[in-house]
């Protein structure tokens, strides 16, 4: 067996426990910098990782784990995440009582778990994988103790979740019973004979429920806006970009290796939950004012944006959601970034937080504004393009069924919404009454430095959509052809 | 390798200026406020040094062009596949871009450096900068650009950084006007030019200038649109080079400040239009297209036209404006008589001649705290040497008088219409050539000689050296011009690479034009001398103006401009405008206010707060809405 396939996730474990047991070394003081000491060993492995690119497909585990372009994509985004979010936990570290360190090595956990997500190519290790995400999630969810607010996402996040896993085990459970096989390609070999059988069918179902929970998607999307709300902030960056991106590569690998043509029957299901997700997110987003309750709902609006390019069971459906998956990460953890720095000066969540934030830092404006706009989806910033492949994908099988007509008259509906609220965001900036205060507020060169990254990203990925778009239908490929 | 290195010089030469208007916007805090001038000036600089050595590399290697460098930008449709959507950025690098290049970044360094000394102390100042290096970044765009679609991006950017500019002091409610004018009449002639784009991509079934040239040059079915599409495209040069009848906004940008009149309306932006038109020349020349001779109209009927409103105008600005409308016409007229060669050398030599006039005049205004009549001037002569001296070099060279610049490149011109067969446009050159004469010998008497009109002429103070060295240095080629080999180079590549270039001495240089075509010379010398004695005549010491006494109501339409901007003004705007608005408010108020934001905000408000019930924030709520939602989802695909 080829242990070296394993071993960026091997150093992601390495790294954390190392985390750990260097907490028992250092003075009190000095904990908080341990932050940029992990940051710097992920973003270490984010290097070594490019030493596997061109490498052939291959498993491990007969056949449990797979390194393939497709699984490097999504390691390497939940690595460039994982960088950004450690940064944001240093500069938070001053609103978490205790055990500062002890968060760190757990952002580096679930991040391990997300690694393994990302290659998970067998129910069991699916299992796995999604629930060191989850139980990590759980304490760094609640990890503000002394905060009541944040004890309740906690467990809220607690029961919801395990409620999830209970589908999800559940499903394992008849799939392996009916099949007797947990690989997904041993179940692809056999997944014929069980094309009619409804006990089979259930536990794909209840797998898909689980999975559901983590795309923050219909029906298992109602916890998002509440624990978003009362997580720590860098929890809630890492919840919204990370978590998600580990339930979708799940998500394709499940359905497009797993069990083809039985999404393909299932078509009409997937455009349903699209469509629904879409409408819920932006509908329940209007009237709020709290900054990060928007956040749950735009995560819940753009879970269903991505599942449009799922549903339309194409190559290059499958390649815009990979693409649109990296336009929304700048854009998430930008605007985080600018939360958390504002969350710091000003008391309470509220939008009108932002108010008169042009005149306290440019920077900061320009790239929640930015961070926004990317996400309303309008030009040149990369959600836009995102939207655009995403749109273009359900469009091209709308010959085949005319239901995905519907899912891009939704999908429009949807994102002119989501102008309205994400406007709001930047109107609170530009446009407020009465600033009340105006002072300055530093930025530190490090965050600085981060803000920079996600809006050269934005740009980046806005303007020159091809190298990533390139990257992303390498990565599709390994998927079943159509 | 060293290749790689010679061609990715002309990205770092494209970016440099980008770079800088970043670096100058958003490196506040790390004091480039301050420092703007000093990145600008440095990212101009080494542009030019950049296409200085790409000039001198494709020169001594004697290569028509270099290799492009372009990379895929957008590829809608699969890697690959035959009819996917795909679009390129790339650099054209030859003769043609590299001269150009060499005129942009070094007549734009110069008034950079002008710049520092014009705007000192200005509140505004790193925005100036910024807004600078934004144009010069969209100017070589334009001029590096090797297709359609990437040059009209560029054109646009122009667009936008000439209307930052001229509306730099936006507090003038002039200088907004200005802006809006020129952004506006902009837009019309680009809306055209994309027509043109769209047209030609959709017929040749390509935007890039290299394939486009490989698909034009067999025969095919581009013969019958040739010539709608040359015009829709010169629709575009319309605009930015200010031809009738988009010429209106010219003289208002006038506006800005005075640097950015010079960079604009003398070597960059308005000669984006006479660049474009030869570079796309073989298109517009397409065996049985019409379209030259209607471009060389237009463009003999601007100069006509311009060179008459010239003549009566008293702000000094402005008579350089319209100037350089009329010189302008001038070279599309060129081009229209199949010239190309002789519309690019005019272009040249007019850059030099007419930016040194422009910083010139600017000087002036200096001198004269911002006085721009010039019947309030005279006898500037002895007071400001330096100004005097450069400006009436540059009034030389605009005349055209025999051995400075402008002598040849003008004779060039003449010649080439003598040359097709254009008689008639012949005729008007000579006779705006007389034209040019006269009104520049009128604004160089009034201004210079005779007595100080005003208390503020006669103690005018001299600029600053940073403003009178781009003076001196303007002024070496506005003389020598002629005999820098431009001509040979230019004839070289537009014939591909046939011609013999550089083997004229300097001497059989000096006296080409008489040599080449000695009737064109001949009317050019005849029309300076009969413009230059009518003005000396009615001007040396004259008090004001007497030809409106003489002409009547002739010189009061030429003094209003023949009255176009009252026409467009009074008649095309309410026509169409007031029209549109009406249209457009009553849309705005019913449909769109009424039915599509008041109903569907109001549909979508309550639906949300409705929704948000649901989102109570109770735990067993959720888990409950969880279950019925999974019950429902396996209802409807394995219960039925």
């Amino acid at each position: 067996m080829n242990y070296s396939l394993i071993s960026l996730e091997i150093a992601v474990v390495i790294l954390g426990l190392g985390l750990l047991l260097a907490d028992l070394w250092i003075r009190p003081e000095q904990k908080t910098r341990l932050g940029y000491l992990a940051a710097l060993g992920v973003g270490l492995i984010l290097f070594w990782s490019f030493k596997f690119s061109g490498v052939p497909s291959a498993s491990a585990f007969n056949g449990m784990f797979v390194l393939d372009p497709l699984a490097l994509y999504f390691q390497r985004f939940f690595l460039l995440a994982a960088i950004i979010v450690l940064i944001m936990s240093v500069a938070f570290a001053g609103r978490i009582a205790t055990g500062i360190s002890e968060y760190y090595s757990l952002i580096i956990f679930a991040l391990a778990g997300m690694m393994f997500a990302a290659s998970a190519n067998d129910l069991a290790l699916l299992f796995v994988a999604l629930e060191l995400i989850t139980v990590t999630f759980y304490v760094l969810t609640s990890f503000q103790r002394a905060r009541l607010a944040s004890l309740e996402a906690g467990v809220k996040y607690l029961i919801i979740g395990a409620l999830s896993s209970a589908f999800l085990v559940y499903g394992i459970a008849l799939v392996f019973g009916t099949t007797g096989q947990l690989n997904f390609n041993r179940i692809a070999a056999v997944a014929s004979e069980f094309a009619d059988n409804r006990v089979f069918l259930l536990g794909i179902l209840f797998i898909l429920v689980g999975l559901s929970f983590k795309l923050a998607a219909f029906p298992a999307h109602l916890w998002a806006p509440d624990v978003y709300q009362g997580s720590p902030v860098p929890t809630t960056a890492f919840l919204a970009v990370g978590s998600k991106a580990a339930g979708f590569v799940l998500l394709l690998r499940l359905l497009f290796t797993a069990v083809p043509a039985i999404t393909e029957r299932w078509n009409d299901l997937l455009i349903v939950v699209a469509m629904v997700t879409i409408l819920y997110g932006n509908l329940c987003a209007i009237p709020q004012r709290n900054l990060k309750r928007i956040f749950g709902y735009s995560s819940i609006a753009n879970a269903g944006y991505l599942l449009m390019g799922v549903a339309a069971l194409s190559g290059a459906g499958r390649a815009a959601v990979l693409y649109y998956l990296g336009g929304y990460l700048f854009a998430v953890l930008a605007a985080f970034l600018v939360i958390l720095l504002v969350m710091n000066e000003v008391e309470g969540e509220d939008i009108s937080a932002l108010a008169g934030l042009n005149q306290r830092s440019p920077l900061l404006a320009a790239a929640l504004t930015c961070s926004m706009v990317s996400l309303a989806g309008i030009p040149p910033l990369a959600g836009f393009f995102g939207k655009f492949l995403l749109i273009k994908a359900a469009l091209e099988q709308g010959a085949i069924d005319p239901l995905y007509y519907w899912l891009v008259g939704v999908a429009f509906l949807g994102v002119i919404i989501s102008i309205s609220y994400y406007f709001g965001v930047i109107r609170a900036i530009y446009w407020s009454k009465e600033p009340p205060v105006l002072s300055a507020i530093p930025v530190p060169l490090i965050l600085r430095l981060a803000l920079y990254v996600c809006l050269a990203g934005m740009f980046y990925l806005g303007l020159f959509p091809n190298t990533v778009v390139e990257l992303a239908n390498a990565a599709v490929k390994v998927l079943a052809v159509r | 390798m060293e290749d790689h290195f010679i061609e990715n010089l002309g990205w770092v030469a494209l970016l440099l200026p980008l770079l800088s208007a970043v670096a100058i916007t958003l490196g506040g805090p790390f004091g480039a406020r301050r420092a703007a001038a000093k990145i600008s000036i440095g990212a101009v600089a080494l542009s030019f040094v950049a296409s200085l050595i790409l000039f001198l590399y494709l020169h001594l290697t004697g290569q028509p062009a270099l290799a492009e460098t372009s990379f895929p930008w957008l590829i809608i449709g699969k890697y690959g596949e035959l009819n996917n959507l795909q679009f390129n950025l790339g650099l054209q690098l030859d003769t043609l871009s590299l001269v150009m290049m060499l005129v942009v970044t070094g007549v734009g360094l110069l008034i950079h450096i002008y710049s520092q000394g014009y705007l000192a102390g200005d509140p505004g100042y790193s925005r100036y900068f910024a807004c600078l290096s934004l144009f010069t970044f969209s100017m070589l765009g334009i001029v590096l650009a090797d297709n359609f679609l990437m040059m009209f991006i560029f054109w646009e950017l122009v667009g936008i950084s000439s209307y930052l500019l001229i509306g730099f002091w936006y507090h003038k409610p002039a200088a907004a006007d200005a802006c809006k004018k020129a952004f506006i009449t902009n837009r019309i002639g680009d809306f055209g030019f994309l027509l043109g784009i769209l047209l030609v991509w959709s017929v040749l079934g390509s935007v890039g200038f290299a394939s486009l040239k490989l698909e034009a040059a067999h025969p095919n079915h581009f013969g019958p649109v040739a010539t709608i599409a040359g015009l829709l495209i010169f629709c575009g040069a319309m605009g930015k080079s200010a031809q009738f009848p988009l010429h209106v906004w010219l003289p208002d940008a006038m506006e800005g400040p005075t640097p950015v009149s010079a960079l604009i309306h003398a070597a960059t932006m308005v000669a984006a239009g006479v660049y474009m038109l030869c570079r796309v020349y073989f298109l517009l020349s397409f065996p049985g297209s019409q379209a030259l001779e209607i471009i060389g109209w237009i463009g003999g009927f601007t100069a006509l036209l311009a060179a008459l409103i010239a003549v009566q105008q008293n702000d000094i600005k402005r008579i350089l404006a319209y100037s350089t409308l009329s010189q302008l016409g001038y070279m599309v007229m060129a081009v229209g008589s199949h010239g190309p060669t002789a519309a690019m050398y005019h272009l040249t030599t007019h850059a030099f001649f007419k930016a040194l006039l422009f910083l010139g005049a600017g000087a002036v205004i200096h001198a004269m705290h911002h006085e721009q009549d010039i019947w309030q001037m005279g006898g500037l002569r002895k007071k400001l040497p330096v100004t005097f001296w450069t400006f009436l070099t540059g009034t030389l060279a605009l005349c055209g008088v025999p051995f400075f610049s402008g002598f040849y490149s003008k004779d060039s011109i003449l010649a080439q219409a003598l040359k097709n067969g254009s008689y008639g446009l012949f005729i008007i050159g000579v006779l705006v050539a007389a034209l040019t004469t006269f009104y520049m010998a009128r604004l160089a008497l009034v201004v210079f000689w005779g007595s100080a009109r005003s208390s503020a002429a006669e103690h005018p103070h001299e600029a600053p050296g940073v403003m009178l060295w781009p003076l001196r240095i303007l002024a070496v080629p506005s003389v020598i011009g002629g005999l820098l080999f431009i001509e040979a180079t230019f004839e070289h590549f537009f014939a591909g690479g046939h011609g013999e270039a550089g083997t004229i001495t300097w001497a059989e240089q000096l006296l080409e034009p008489l040599n080449a075509s000695p009737a064109a010379a001949l009317s050019g010398i005849f029309a300076i001398m009969v413009g230059g004695a009518f003005a000396g005549a009615l001007y040396w010491k004259a008090a004001s103006d007497p030809l409106p006494l003489r002409l009547g109501w002739f010189a009061r339409a030429m003094r209003n401009r023949f009255y176009f901007d009252e026409l467009y003004e009074r008649v095309l705007i309410p026509a169409t405008h007031e029209l549109w608005s009406r249209i457009a408010q009553a849309i705005d108020r019913w449909i769109i206010g009424g039915l599509a934001v008041r109903g569907a905000s109001g549909a979508t408000e309550f639906a949300g707060r409705a929704l948000r019930l649901v989102q109570s924030g109770s735990l067993q709520t959720y888990a409950f809405l969880l279950v019925a939602g999974v019950a429902a989802v396996i209802y409807c695909l394995l219960a039925r």
